[in-house]
């Protein structure tokens, strides 16, 4: 009896997608998306989160932008720039550009967004972003100087990415929350409605500028909070989603066999590595010591998640940033193999023969952190497991209570180290290394303008981080694309979602 | 202070003895006692012997052989019901599993069978202002969302066996509470009692020797239907990722692992399912068939 | 009656505020927000001088008070996580929680209390040991699981069902079941037991002896008195529904009230815990409230005791 329930249940599963596909919106021109993860605001400035991004690159437009396939930078709401001197940038605008309101875009919409956005005191989540700039000022209606605070080679590279600009008077008046829950931009989606967290509704901007972005050719964008992967494909199943992104290996494996699905495959430039808190911030756990870092470093069998558990693009990172980001030198990064004798006899030599127990804190991808801690569990580290979600492991980290971790960054798709490696080892809250060597070589790495310097310097950092084992970098995430036959789209290696690429078969 | 017709409600839904149950012990009472009890034997024997029984060791990881079927779906016999999404044997698991929830089930009813018995007992024998502060706390504890609070209590601390425990022990008092109360009211008022107090026994004696012996067969009641509380409350607990944390196998978080792949190997939800099912099954007609052999009325 | 109900109405506010002083402390021992809400590059004294804004370091009791006049105005602060008033987040969402409540008792009564009549009226027959069974099983049915199966069956396989959302009433079709599920047991249970107890009591035999017809003995005298009971239990039910609808809203990611409690706690939105588990007990609060009140006026003995 029972085994007629298991079979019928697997055979079904064929079948009802077989029937699902039939119902796709393509006649009502609406693509049906899923998002995992509640975004806490629209406002792109005010969420840390892959769906924010992905909205922003929907709703607004940045003054720059980076081609994802050829990395080659063109003008989007800016048409050209130049550097004044080190830190003054000027940036000639687009004329004609409109808000999705119907206020016109101008150099005073750029001064207010970057004035805003730059000043600590507002709150802006990921201050990394935004802090290099100094202020904005405006020569004339369609000219503006950006000032930065210091030398700063990657600001091409922001202002093509998390830097978008905002409808100065609407933005003055409704403020983050005001834009969270009633955005405007100029990007090629506006906005129908919004309920925080749940459900986003999107329309093509029929007025959409000529932008290397593309024309958005879906008109409606429906996208939907379903936070379990298992019921998205349910959705998928029902013909009620069109697209679902996120999918872990296993489930896509299963998917990609079936006719009805597209299921592609792209590397991003999220990192997944173990943070260790070397400064003994959250108190002397073993972790202060280096030999218990090495050895946990020894522990873990890269190769083995990565062909096991990610699949696909992934591939095994020994560098605390992703290797293609500029400044991201895989050479100067000691790895560590595969080696739980090693590993033990490292324990053994700190004084923890028969390993110890520590608080070991994970955010996202339960069965990754599972195996981690299986290889840890090995070689007689036990293991306290807390599982929370983001922004909640992010507040611990910052009050410096957490011991170990697994974490990702995603680096906002920036291609640059200084994206990843700055972020995490300036003394900022979230670092747990706390390293004056490796300061001072970001310091000089993140000002200079010469590129050779940078390149030596983020080398000496990542030297240093690798050999004191401050993190265990493990692997490269990739994501799997799943989507009808109906919908035509090519991923890009950045995991961003791109409406305006989107088309229906 | 009232005595609100809610935990009056709550009450009759256990003790009452009703004509009903004499009927339902002839329809069912002494099979399902049987079955329950032969059940819950054979998952005890399981759960103790679980080294000598389970076929690998269950925190092993294999990730090269990750999901592998069940022998009847067209696995092998080196792992008779596969193994689960790190390569772990299913089975073993699953034996393992028992332990955490018998374990969580017995100690967290000891734990909350012990408190609630004091306040109800206490509340019964003494009356007056007594009565009225543990009525008191039972419509507060009643009116506190146990999920949530225990979700809450648990995120805080730090889901593991020990919270989690301890957490369901602490909350699940209320109706061990409801139910010695009025018990302890009944057998109060009876010449045993009044006779052992007249000849000067303290009150702790006359609680212990009169009071509890003729109260025992409710108590026994309560404490079977607050183990299957308990042991389903952890599963959900776990299976919300805020109970039993993994490597622990517990059933409940075996089968939220398994939900991911549900679609395409339902047994990896199925499984663990039907085996909690079963052992709360159990554990409930156990309960109901003591409650029927025990109930008063039927020992004459 | 006045006597009674204002008694009954005192007890409740008392509850009340308990339940709230309680959550309240719980919650307080989690630890300081104010690191959290300085953000990522904010130093010692930052978090110091944010402690102080938002007075995170004033005594406990003061605080508590405080938050308790704030809510009592339905103001509960705002969410960590979303910046917004917690009041409107949780209102925002309560419409669905209410709906499956309402939708899940009225199951569990609309199935319950037929099978327990019907039981009661033939012991021993094949209905009773359906009931009988029916109850068993969803005593011991873990409702996740349960759900689980149901998306599996009706969802996938037959394909009748939507999986998840709450956008028409199919959707609600599946965790109404789930949830009226785990409160059937009980109130069958208590139906069947009650009628038993009326139909072998004297006046339901002197009802008969008179020939009245079997119909009107049934559901005008016996049912009316066996209903008694079942309200009060109905209401305690729904209470703990509510309160448990967690489980059931994860798993069809329905964006309800206990949804919202789940994500909360997972993501350490103090403010929007506090209030949903203040806002859970109110609902249990009211409803035993009222069906005390309902009770005592039906059955005139229920207000002496």
């Amino acid at each position: 009896m029972k085994t007629s329930w298991l079979k019928s249940g697997i055979a079904s599963v064929a079948l009802v997608a077989a029937t699902g596909a039939a119902w796709a919106e393509k006649a009502n021109d609406t693509l049906r998306v899923a998002f995992t993860k509640e975004l806490e605001n629209v406002d792109s400035f005010f969420n840390s989160s892959r769906e924010g991004v992905v909205l922003q690159r929907a709703i607004w437009d940045g003054l720059i932008y980076r081609d994802p396939v050829t990395n080659e930078y063109k003008g989007n709401l800016a048409t050209s720039w130049e550097w004044i001197d080190d830190t003054t940038l000027e940036l000639k605008l687009r004329e004609g550009v409109t808000f999705h309101n119907g206020a016109p875009f101008s150099a005073d919409d750029v001064v207010y967004t970057v004035n805003f956005v730059s000043k600590e005191e507002n709150g802006v989540k990921t201050q990394r972003n935004v802090n290099w700039m100094e202020s904005a000022e405006k020569v004339d209606d369609y000219t503006v100087r950006i000032h930065l605070k210091e030398k700063f080679p990657a600001a091409i590279e922001f202002l093509s990415g998390p830097v978008s600009m905002y409808p100065a008077e609407y933005y003055a008046e409704v403020g983050p929350s005001g834009m969270g829950l009633e955005p405007v931009g100029t990007g090629p989606y506006k906005v129908v409605s919004v309920v925080p967290g749940q459900h986003f509704v999107l329309e093509k901007n029929e007025n959409y500028h000529d932008s290397p972005k593309g024309q958005p050719e879906i008109s409606n964008v429906d996208i939907r909070t379903i936070p379990d992967v298992n019921t998205q494909m349910a959705e998928l199943f029902s013909g009620s989603l069109d697209l679902i992104w996120q999918v872990p290996a296993d489930q896509a494996e299963k998917l990609a066999t079936m006719d009805q699905f597209t299921v592609m495959n792209e590397s991003t430039m999220r990192v997944g590595y173990l943070n260790m808190d070397a400064a003994g911030r959250s108190g002397d756990t073993p972790v202060t010591d280096l030999r218990v870092r090495r050895a946990i470093n020894h522990a873990i069998n890269r190769e083995e998640l990565v062909n096991a558990l990610l699949k696909g693009k992934s591939r095994v990172v020994s560098t605390p940033c992703f290797p293609s980001q500029f400044g991201c030198v895989e050479e100067a990064a000691k790895s560590y193999e595969y080696d739980p004798e090693k590993a033990k006899a490292l324990l053994a030599e700190a004084g923890y023969p028969d390993g110890f127990t520590i608080d070991f804190y994970a955010y996202r991808d339960r069965e990754y952190a599972e195996a981690i801690m299986s290889y840890l569990n090995a070689v007689g580290i036990d293991t306290d497991f807390k599982f929370l979600q983001y922004s909640a492991l992010r507040e611990q980290n910052m009050k410096g209570e957490v011991p170990l971790a697994f974490l990702t960054w995603g680096s906002f798709s920036i291609n640059d180290a200084s994206a990843m490696v700055s972020q995490f080892f300036k003394h900022g809250s979230l670092d747990d290394a706390r390293d004056d060597q490796v300061l001072e070589y970001l310091n000089t790495a993140d000002s200079s303008t010469d590129p050779d310097t940078r390149i030596e310097n983020y080398a000496k950092a990542i030297e240093r981080i690798t050999d004191q084992a401050f993190w265990a970098p493990m692997f490269s995430y990739n994501t799997n694309y799943v989507f009808t036959n109906d919908v035509e789209y090519t991923p890009t290696a950045d995991e961003v979602l791109r409406f305006t690429t989107m088309s229906w078969n | 202070m009232v005595d609100t017709s809610t935990t009056d409600s709550l009450l009759r839904e256990i003790t009452g003895p009703t004509p009903g149950q004499m009927l339902r012990k002839r329809v069912f009472g002494h099979q399902g006692l049987l079955f329950g009890g032969i059940v819950l034997a054979i998952l005890l024997f399981i759960a103790i012997f679980a080294p000598l029984l389970a076929p690998h060791d269950p925190y092993a990881q294999s990730l090269m052989t990750r999901m592998q079927p069940p022998v009847f779906l067209g696995g092998d016999w080196e792992h008779p019901l596969g193994t689960d999404h790190l390569g772990r044997d299913y089975l073993s698991r699953l034996i393992y599993g028992a332990r955490v929830s018998l374990m969580i089930g017995a100690v967290a009813a000891l734990i909350s069978g012990v408190i609630g018995t004091a306040m109800g007992v206490a509340a019964g024998y003494f009356g007056g202002r007594v009565d009225m502060v543990v009525t008191f706390l039972i419509n507060v504890r009643l009116a506190m969302p146990v999920v949530l609070v225990a979700l809450a209590v648990v995120a805080i601390l730090g889901g593991s066996l020990q919270v989690v425990i301890v957490v369901l022990g602490l909350l699940l008092w209320d109706r061990f509470a409801v139910v010695m109360r009025a018990s302890t009211l009944q057998v109060r008022g009876r010449e045993y009692v009044a006779a052992a107090r007249a000849i000067g026994a303290s009150t702790p004696r006359v609680i212990l020797s009169e009071i509890m012996p003729n109260i025992a067969n409710n108590l026994i009641v309560v404490v079977t239907l607050e183990m299957a509380h308990a042991i389903l409350l952890e599963a959900a607990l776990s299976f919300l990722g805020l109970g039993v944390q993994p490597p622990t196998p517990s059933w409940g978080l075996m089968v939220s692992e398994g939900k991911n792949m549900m679609l395409f190997e339902p047994w990896m939800v199925l499984i663990p399912g039907a085996v909690l099912f079963l052992l709360v099954l159990a554990i409930n007609l156990m309960g109901d068939g003591l409650r029927d052999v025990t109930a008063p009325e039927n020992r004459s | 009656m006045l006597t009674f109900t204002l008694k009954r109405l005192g007890l409740a506010v008392l509850v009340a505020l308990t339940v709230s002083f309680i959550s309240f402390i719980l919650l307080f021992l989690a630890g300081d927000p104010a690191a959290a809400l300085a953000g990522e590059t904010a130093s010692g004294e930052d978090i110091e001088a944010i402690s102080r804004l938002y007075g995170f370091d004033r005594p406990m009791l003061v605080q508590y008070g405080d938050w308790l006049f704030s809510a009592l105005r339905g103001d509960f602060g705002e969410s960590y996580y979303f910046r917004l008033p917690v009041a409107s987040l949780i209102f925002e969402r309560l419409g669905v929680t209410m709906t499956l409540g309402v939708c899940g008792i009225s199951f569990a009564l609309l199935t319950a209390v037929p099978l327990g009549v019907a039981a009661a009226i033939r012991p021993n027959s094949l209905i009773d040991r359906v009931a009988l069974f029916l109850s068993v099983a969803g005593q011991a049915m873990p409702s996740f699981w349960f759900g689980l199966i149901l998306i599996v069956l009706f969802a996938i396989t037959l394909g009748w069902l939507p999986p998840s959302g709450a956008s028409s009433p199919m959707h609600f079709i599946m965790p109404t079941i789930v949830l009226g599920y785990y409160a059937m047991p009980a109130i069958m249970r208590l139906t069947r037991a009650g009628m038993l107890d009326v139909l072998s009591s004297d006046y339901i035999r002197t009802a008969r002896a008179k020939g009245a017809p079997e119909g009107r003995v049934l559901f005008r005298h016996a049912l009316r008195n066996a209903i008694i009971p079942v309200v009060s239990l109905a209401a305690v039910q729904m209470g703990f529904m509510l309160g448990g609808s967690i489980v059931v809203e994860s798993i069809f990611a329905l964006h309800g009230a206990g949804y919202l409690a789940w994500e909360s706690i997972a993501r350490n939105d103090l403010p929007t815990v506090q209030a949903l588990i203040l806002v859970f007990s109110m609902f249990y609060i009211v409803f035993t409230f009222l069906a005390d009140v309902l009770n005592a006026w039906l059955d005139p003995r229920m207000r002496s005791s």
